[in-house]
């Protein structure tokens, strides 16, 4: 198509809304834009929006809370050991350490990237994507939807953590001898992957390609 | 522009069928058994959400919840609901509706990340305890495979594809 020949970074760059296309987020048909003000899909009956509604203040406000939450999430410990003798407290780096003192580093490996690398991966990635659409940056638009679409694919492995320690916190329950209690660093964990999932859905990626103003 | 998927609708239903046996034999059987000091435990798949419920975290159960257990049971069976009629040019009731929230619940749908979570929580408990592996931890990694294919298989854009040319 004639988007793809054109180089990246030229300015006046085709895109779907100078050619008066729209791509219908729900189903992918690309439909002529009639510039009606209620268009629908003649497809799948979903409303046709040229950008998504408020996009970059409903992602901002995610990403903020977001980035807000990160800091607990990492601080408090996402749960607690109780044994005969002490209890324990762990929070996701010092998880990562426990497994990696017991020899099991790739284990280790996978969670460092899971918990503390994708998180804290795209809200960095995030932020840069909301700024560059903000300020309508024409550089780099390829790298950008790349980054984009990079973040969406790796969001969900965040929820690892949440799994393994909800996993742990109902087996070990043995009476007097030992029981894991959930920490609040875990619920804090939990909204931000939560929070940067949905950031990433309401980042509408079409304005990495808006013509500068 | 993407090369059109020649997926026969039987195929679809096929993989969805075996996924829906699969995600009824994973949270019918427990996951893992473990014994220490002469004590034993054993969980569901359930258990993970049920755990956090427990420990006051509703909320997070709720989450631990619907990307374990619901988001896939209604990927799966709303699947079913519309492409079994849609073989025979038959539109199910409510399918426009349902399609719409099917394709946005699935994405809620993350087995694959439960199934590591689960290995992860294996490995720790196994350095002080003995863990046996049971029935549902098998289904439950063939099922991560099966619902891979049924997903990629069922794009939102070849969904909407069957339901075009069923009416024309």
């Amino acid at each position: 198509m004639a988007m793809d020949r054109t180089e990246p970074g030229v300015s006046g760059t085709a895109t779907g809304r100078s050619l008066g296309l729209l791509v219908c987020l729900n189903c992918r048909a690309t439909v002529r834009n009639v510039k009606a003000p209620h268009m629908r899909c003649p497809r799948c009956d979903a409303r046709l929006r040229e950008r998504k509604p408020h996009s970059l203040a409903v992602t901002g406000a995610l990403l903020v809370a977001a980035a807000v939450l990160y800091v607990p999430a990492n601080v408090l410990p996402v749960m607690d050991t109780r044994t005969f003798f002490d209890t324990e407290s762990d929070t996701i780096m010092s998880g990562v350490l426990v497994l990696l003192h017991s020899g099991d580093w790739p284990i280790a490996l996978l969670v460092f990237i899971a918990s503390i690398v994708v998180p804290l991966l795209k809200i960095l990635a995030l932020g840069v994507l909301w700024v560059s659409a903000w300020r309508r940056s024409p550089r780099h638009r390829q790298q950008r939807s790349e980054l984009y679409r990079l973040v969406e694919f790796i969001g969900r492995w965040s929820m690892l953590d949440i799994y393994a320690v909800s996993l742990l916190a109902t087996l070990v329950q043995i009476q007097s001898f030992a029981s894991i209690i959930v920490g609040w660093g875990a619920w804090a964990f939990g909204a931000v992957v939560v929070l940067t999932l949905i950031a990433a859905r309401t980042f509408d990626e079409r304005l990495l390609w808006d013509p500068p103003q | 522009m993407r090369r059109p998927d020649r997926t026969p609708i039987d195929t679809a239903i096929a993989i969805a069928v075996c996924a829906l046996v699969l995600l009824c034999l994973t949270n019918a059987y427990p996951l893992v058994t473990m014994h220490v000091n002469g004590h034993s435990r054993e969980t569901t798949l359930a258990g993970a959400a049920l755990g956090l419920y427990a420990q006051g975290y509703v909320t997070l159960a709720a989450l631990v919840f619907l990307t374990t257990m619901l988001a896939p049971f209604v990927q799966v069976t709303g699947l079913l609901y519309v492409l079994i009629p849609l073989r025979s040019n038959r539109h199910a009731r409510g399918q426009n509706a349902l399609v719409h929230v099917l394709t946005r619940i699935r994405s809620w749908s993350f087995i694959e990340v439960f199934m590591l979570g689960a290995l992860v929580a294996l490995v720790r408990l196994s350095n002080f305890s003995n863990i046996v592996p049971r029935v549902a931890l098998w289904t439950c990694a063939l099922l991560m495979i099966v619902l891979a294919a049924l997903t990629s298989i069922t794009s939102t854009e070849q969904l909407w594809r069957w339901i075009e040319q069923s009416r024309a």
